[in-house]
């Protein structure tokens, strides 16, 4: 069925159709309305036509950890919140390690029907750190890059070996810089954290992380994307290694932007987070990055859990918290707060994102592109109402806010969603 | 009214969560809990989740607070120095891992104590006292100057193996408190500490003996202290219900 959507305002950085008032969708492509006949039209309202959000950052919890989340509940969460293409990190129980794992992903998304999912692999087998994966059968199979997750290299030579590997089969690597000494104290280690007497985590940890990942990827040429940066002095290190023509970008994630460790003082534990909430100069440094292209993306790192796992005293509570629900309303918020302008962090999660995982078809309104797309109105709002919540982790600070913006409609290679 | 309750011979060393122990210690009927905890914030975890008739007492909750013994110490404090907003106050030892260091660094606060400094080696302290008003030093002799008051802290063994301080001897040869350097302190300065005290590490034998010790007069307050403590939250507990 061929549609055209009119009546709307078309935000779509780096289009020539942004601002245009209308759009038509073919054969699951972006089509010039003005060619299609017989279609069914359907009326914007006068609201914000974006190109659908890309989360290069998802836990969606298959296989094994279907106890906090499922790869059909968690893409449905994710297309409330704007998005239409989730990149799966590869940290469930088995790791995924073997093409026999990426399939199961792909055919677990297809059956459920929803948004795109785009699989990523362990570098290391059962990431564990030792010995290398067979990352041309994991690309094969269909993954978009290949990362180590939170879980460490055995030693810097091993993953000097990952790099230059995948380097040389031309694949991208995803890396979470952190010193595995400095690693796994829940707090920044900063003034709440030590008033709180919480176990810190120093920024050392994941400049020392950095630094030395900085050296491997330039010593390897390997293209590296750094994942969950939280300090300004990392936003400075990227900068400046950009600047020296490395090929690497980064990405930040979307509670790093909206929450500084002051979050922390009401032990709430769904601020336990892998990465901890570092200061408001940090998180203004980061926001910043975001504006000035330093940091490329914009990820949910959406860490549902099942409720025994956050109903615990804070520091013995498993990190990580439920987000992609609220990706977009969170985003406007972020603009009608003066923060970060809704162009900047559109383009992150869009024209940015879609490079990073080399689809040109994606993350644009275009003709000829993929037709996924989502219809909002940016002068309405979302209540996060616990009986609506969607992610099978109801460990989210979304839960009982109210956000500015709601999504009318959620267009994906063409397939059109209701909430 | 309440029972004595050892995690180590309870259900948490067969798996319970502390939030099934405390639904069944709620089961049986208890008026208060005093909670011990090794995490950080378990008791405000208990006082969110129980029936609002049950009183919930901090007795120590990782390195966070220890609120009794904070108040403890300020009842001493009072009796034998006066208003702490005329004195100062020297903490002295392992601020970094110490619930007894916070909750009396806000309760000195709380009562307008203008000079409150930190005393320790640099792996001991906190980067971030500044921000709860605390000056810190890494010489005793710096830090003594002057000041009113000396609360020593309990260092742990596990100090030495994490390789926070070489040993207890360099820790009592640059921190320990002796005669000569309790005499930086002003006249009739006392010492305080929240015990058990490790003779030889924090404290000399003559000082922990010596007349300007209060220490055993800060556990004679705990008794007053927690019994009141007990009292109010008890009592509040029933107007709230009646």
């Amino acid at each position: 069925m061929s549609v055209v959507i009119r009546n709307v305002r078309i935000l779509s950085p780096n289009s020539s159709l942004h601002q245009a008032t209308e759009i038509g969708i073919e054969k699951g492509l972006f089509v010039d309305p003005t060619t299609i006949k017989d279609a069914q039209v359907v009326d914007g309202q006068g609201g914000l036509l974006i190109p659908g959000l890309i989360d290069c950052r998802v836990n969606l919890r298959e296989p094994g950890l279907e106890h906090k989340g499922t790869i059909a509940s968690e893409t449905r969460a994710a297309i409330a919140g704007g998005v239409t293409s989730v990149v799966a990190t590869p940290t469930t129980d088995p790791v995924v390690d073997s093409p026999a794992d990426v399939r199961l992903v792909l055919e677990r998304a297809k059956a459920s029907g929803l948004c795109r999912v785009l699989p990523t692999a362990m570098l290391t087998q059962g990431g564990e750190g030792h010995h290398l994966s067979e990352m041309a059968a994991l690309v094969d199979a269909g993954c978009v890059a290949l990362a180590q997750g939170n879980r460490p290299f055995g030693s810097r030579k091993i993953e000097l070996n990952a790099l230059k590997y995948a380097q040389s089969l031309g694949v991208g690597v995803i890396l979470d810089s952190e010193d595995s000494d400095f690693a796994g104290g829940c707090a920044h280690a900063g003034q709440i954290g030590t008033g709180l007497g919480l176990s810190l985590n120093p920024p050392l940890s994941e400049t020392l992380g950095l630094g030395a990942d900085l050296d491997l990827v330039e010593a390897t040429g390997v293209n590296a994307h750094f994942s969950r940066i939280t300090t300004k002095n990392s936003v400075e290190r990227i900068k400046a290694a950009k600047a020296r023509g490395l090929q690497i970008t980064c990405d930040v994630t979307i509670a790093h932007l909206i929450y500084s460790e002051h979050a922390l003082v009401n032990l709430d534990p769904n601020f336990h987070l892998e990465r901890p909430l570092r200061t408001e100069e940090d998180r203004r440094a980061l926001i910043a990055g975001v504006i000035d292209g330093t940091i490329d993306v914009i990820v949910s790192d959406h860490s549902p859990h099942e409720p025994g796992a956050k109903l615990a005293p804070f520091p013995e509570t498993d990190q990580g918290m439920s987000m992609s629900e609220g990706m977009i309303q969170s985003l406007i918020e972020l603009d009608k707060q003066g923060e970060l302008p809704l162009e900047n962090s559109l383009d992150a999660m869009t024209v940015r994102a879609a490079r990073l995982i080399n689809r040109t078809d994606l993350g644009c309104i275009q003709y000829g592109n993929s037709a996924d797309c989502v219809l909002i109105d940016p002068d309405d709002q979302t209540h996060f109402d616990p009986t609506m919540w969607l992610s099978a982790g109801a460990n989210s600070p979304l839960l009982g806010k109210t956000l500015p913006g709601r999504v009318l409609g959620t267009w994906i290679g063409g397939q059109h969603f209701l909430r | 009214m309440s029972s004595p309750f050892d995690i180590r011979t309870s259900s948490a060393s067969k798996g319970e969560t502390l939030f099934d122990t405390l639904k069944n210690l709620e089961a049986m009927q208890a008026d208060l809990f005093v909670v011990r905890h090794s995490a950080g914030g378990a008791p405000f975890f208990i006082a969110d989740r129980v029936t609002p008739n049950i009183a919930v007492i901090n007795a120590g909750d990782g390195t966070h607070a220890h609120p009794t013994q904070a108040l403890l110490d300020l009842m001493t404090i009072r009796k034998h120095k006066g208003d702490p907003a005329n004195l100062s106050v020297a903490i002295v030892g392992d601020l970094k891992h110490s619930r007894v260091a916070r909750s009396l660094i806000h309760g000195l606060r709380g009562m307008g104590c203008p000079d409150i400094r930190a005393i320790g080696p640099g792996t001991l302290l906190p980067g971030d006292l500044g921000h709860l008003g605390v000056q810190s030093f890494n010489r005793i002799e710096d830090g003594l100057n002057g000041v009113d008051v000396v609360v020593l802290l309990r260092l742990q063994k596990e100090r030495m193996s994490s390789a926070l301080l070489p040993s207890e001897r360099e820790f009592f040869n640059l921190f320990g408190m002796t005669e000569s350097r309790l005499q930086l302190a002003n006249d009739n300065a006392i010492v305080m500490h929240p015990g058990p005290i490790n003779r030889g590490v924090e404290i000399a034998n003559e000082v922990a003996d010596g007349p300007q010790a209060v220490i055993l007069d800060q556990v004679t307050n705990g008794i007053a202290i927690r019994m009141a403590v007990m009292a109010m939250t008890l009592s509040t507990q029933q107007e709230s219900q009646s």
